[in-house]
């Protein structure tokens, strides 16, 4: 094995090689496991286990927990490499020639201050508010520097987009991409654009760490993505999270001080986000079942189609989707469109037809790609409170209207049956980023 | 306790009966759906050689072969096809080695083994360095706790696994195994139990020793085919 595959990461090595080829300096043979009384831990994804689950023959022990990584068992040694940083860099670093808003300018400089002092700081940006382009600065200079980085999101297609993005970017950088769905060989470059559970195979490897829509699915709230990215960074790295809608435990970072934070509240138009108009509908589950949605809904849903607007109407379960269909069918008699859920085989052609104006609207469960935008829409939730919806989706599919500079408003309606905790929160995450783009406009 | 499987959550079911009879409670490991997802083989719809499935009861193709090349067969068995549900199983058990997957088919492969009534019930072992690898014989965690001689071992290290063997490649492999007390054996019946039959030839090879070793009888199991 080429030495540069062990750089900065925790190489699994099977029990028959590591007894055979004593690995020489500066290879560094570590343990994979250690065990307190009945529970044993697994050093790669920090996890516990009941010795009795995790046991193997012969008072050996595995992690059930981060298998589908490759499995970590006691018969297992990590060969390791401190990170050397051999890079060569080669000007310019940065070939993307766009311009940013002066406001992404001045988010743009306090990212690439915190990644020059290696700090941990959150940017919270509403969507829409391009982000991506605003990190392209601090990885400039941090790849100028000589630095090794990772660009890493808990969500596939995330990394997917964002890959060829900083790609061209980045074109004199060595760039790789790595997540479970394709087994792609590793090789060691500069650049990581990885999921958060890639992460796991590093061992203080990056001096700045970026973590993209940290609070999506699926490790929102969820210890495991802090020990990854803490395992992954170097012990004197810096860190970013970058997200749209934080959960309560960076919040809680936030509160304590552990975190810096730093907001882009306007689209990169300019303009606020689109108000959530909540509308209450006791009784429209078992209206559903009668066959009507509820009037103030269909009355909305009318007045949108008549001002020339589309629209998307998210339902809460994929079987809701057979009982407003047809219901909307008989309503909107004159309006073509179709209904789409997540493992709908023909999704893509679906959007597809919504992208190219074959559709007046989409009947969806889903937020559908990241990155799928139409312009000049209206958004609207019927049975917002239903558990399905946590409150970062809610701010996600509010997000999805008001896009365009053509239309940069639009009129986003949540119908529900009773007062919740997430759509509380989703309304007052909107209404607190929009006080901060007035007081900036103002 | 949740599906082995799927992770979702297993209903709790007890019945008067159970409560009553204090017997120890067989409790599903997976759920219905993962369950429903494996292709159950009638022995009475199969090979009576190599326990596939087919209408007719008469020996297949390849039966046929090995009654020539040996002027014997095997006569083996199987619970499920190798389908897709089987495939994947085997990937998560064997080859990502999730051991706590072996509990799966215990009960009814327990159940098969009382049901076939041998002297000498003997598992397919693994190499050495499988053994150092996996940490585990994967046939031994299907059986589970029931009574086992494991009277075969392998000969040497051997290079290349079977599962990254062609089928002609798998037919001409040599005699693999050493069986260590041909004097137990003697006049007993035999159960061979591995986790695949795949071309039957590990099979027929242990079967060769046991058969040298003046066997009564010699069945075999396995739990796809
Ligand atoms: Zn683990
Ligand atoms: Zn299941
Ligand atoms: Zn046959």
């Amino acid at each position: 094995m080429d030495l540069s595959e062990y750089y900065g990461r925790r190489v699994l090595i099977d029990q028959p090689e590591w007894r055979r080829a004593k690995p020489a300096p500066p290879i560094e043979v570590l343990p994979t496991m250690t065990r307190h009384g009945q529970m044993i831990r697994c050093l790669r994804c920090g996890q516990e286990t009941a010795c009795r689950v995790a046991a193997l023959p012969n008072d050996e022990f595995y992690c059930p927990r981060c298998i589908n990584l490759g499995r970590v068992a006691t018969l297992n040694k990590f060969y390791h490499v401190p990170e050397p940083n051999q890079f060569t860099v080669t000007s310019p670093v940065l070939t993307w020639t766009g311009q940013l808003s002066p406001l992404q300018e001045e988010a743009a400089t306090t990212v690439d201050a915190g990644m020059t002092a290696h700090r941990h700081q959150l940017l919270w940006a509403v969507t829409g508010a391009g982000k991506t382009e605003m990190m392209f600065r601090g990885i400039a200079h941090a790849l100028a520097r000589g630095e090794r980085l990772a660009v890493a999101s808990p969500r596939v297609d995330v990394c997917l987009e964002l890959y060829p993005r900083l790609q061209a970017a980045f074109q004199n950088t060595s760039l790789v991409l790595l997540h479970g769905r394709q087994e792609l060989p590793y090789h060691y470059a500069q650049l990581t654009v990885c999921t958060t559970h890639q992460l796991l195979r590093f061992y203080h490897a990056f001096d700045n760490l970026i973590i993209d829509e940290v609070d999506a699915f699926p490790f929102a709230a969820n210890d495991a993505l802090l020990f990854a990215s803490r395992q992954a960074v170097k012990k004197a790295g810096g860190c970013l999270y970058l997200t749209a809608t934080p959960g309560p435990a960076l919040l809680r970072q936030v509160r304590r001080g552990h975190l810096a934070v730093s907001y882009l509240p306007l689209r990169y138009h300019g303009h606020l986000l689109p108000r959530i108009h909540l509308h209450l509908a006791p009784g429209w589950r078992r209206g559903l079942q009668r066959g009507h949605l509820p009037a103030s809904l269909l009355s909305q849903l009318r007045r949108s189609l008549d001002n020339g607007y589309r629209f998307l109407l998210f339902v809460p379960h994929v079987a809701d989707l057979a009982v407003v269909g047809p219901i909307l069918q008989t309503a909107l008699p004159r309006h073509p469109f179709t209904t789409v859920h997540a493992a709908d085989p023909d999704r893509l052609t679906k959007v597809q037809g919504m992208r190219d104006g074959k559709y007046d609207f989409l009947v969806t469960t889903t937020i559908l790609e990241r990155g799928v935008t139409f312009p000049e829409i209206d958004v609207f939730v019927l049975g917002a409170d239903e558990p399905v919806f946590s409150s970062s989706a809610l701010v996600q599919i509010a997000g999805r209207a008001g896009r365009s500079l053509s239309r940069p408003t639009g009129t986003v309606g949540f119908w529900i049956a009773g007062q919740c905790r997430r759509v509380r929160s989703a309304v007052r995450q909107v209404n607190f980023m929009n006080r901060k783009g007035r007081a900036l406009k103002r | 306790m949740n599906c082995l499987l799927c992770n979702a959550r297993l209903p709790v079911r007890l019945n008067l009966g159970d409560l009553l009879m204090l017997r120890p409670l067989e409790r599903p490991v997976i759920c219905e759906q993962c369950r429903a997802g494996f292709d159950r083989i009638n022995p009475d719809h199969a090979c009576p050689g190599c326990g596939r499935p087919q209408e007719h009861p008469h020996l297949c193709c390849e039966c046929e072969q090995w009654q020539h090349q040996y002027g014997w067969h095997l006569n083996h068995q199987a619970l499920y096809t190798y389908n897709d549900a089987m495939k994947e199983y085997m990937q998560r058990y064997k080859f990502l080695g999730d051991y706590r997957l072996r509990q799966v088919f215990t009960v009814e492969l327990q159940q098969r083994i009382r049901q076939l009534q041998a002297d000498l019930v003997v598992p397919i072992p693994v190499t050495t360095t499988t053994m150092a690898t996996r940490g585990f014989n994967q046939v031994l965690g299907l059986i589970g706790d029931a009574t086992v001689a494991p009277l075969l071992r392998h000969r040497a290290v051997d290079k290349t696994a079977q599962s990254h063997k062609s089928r002609r490649q798998r037919l001409q492999t040599p005699q693999p195994f050493i069986l260590s007390d041909s004097a137990v054996v003697h006049g007993k019946r035999i159960l061979l139990v591995d986790d695949i039959y795949t071309t039957g030839r590990t099979l027929y090879h242990a079967a060769i020793l046991f058969k040298k070793a003046q066997c009564s009888e010699i069945v075999s199991l396995s739990v796809a085919r």
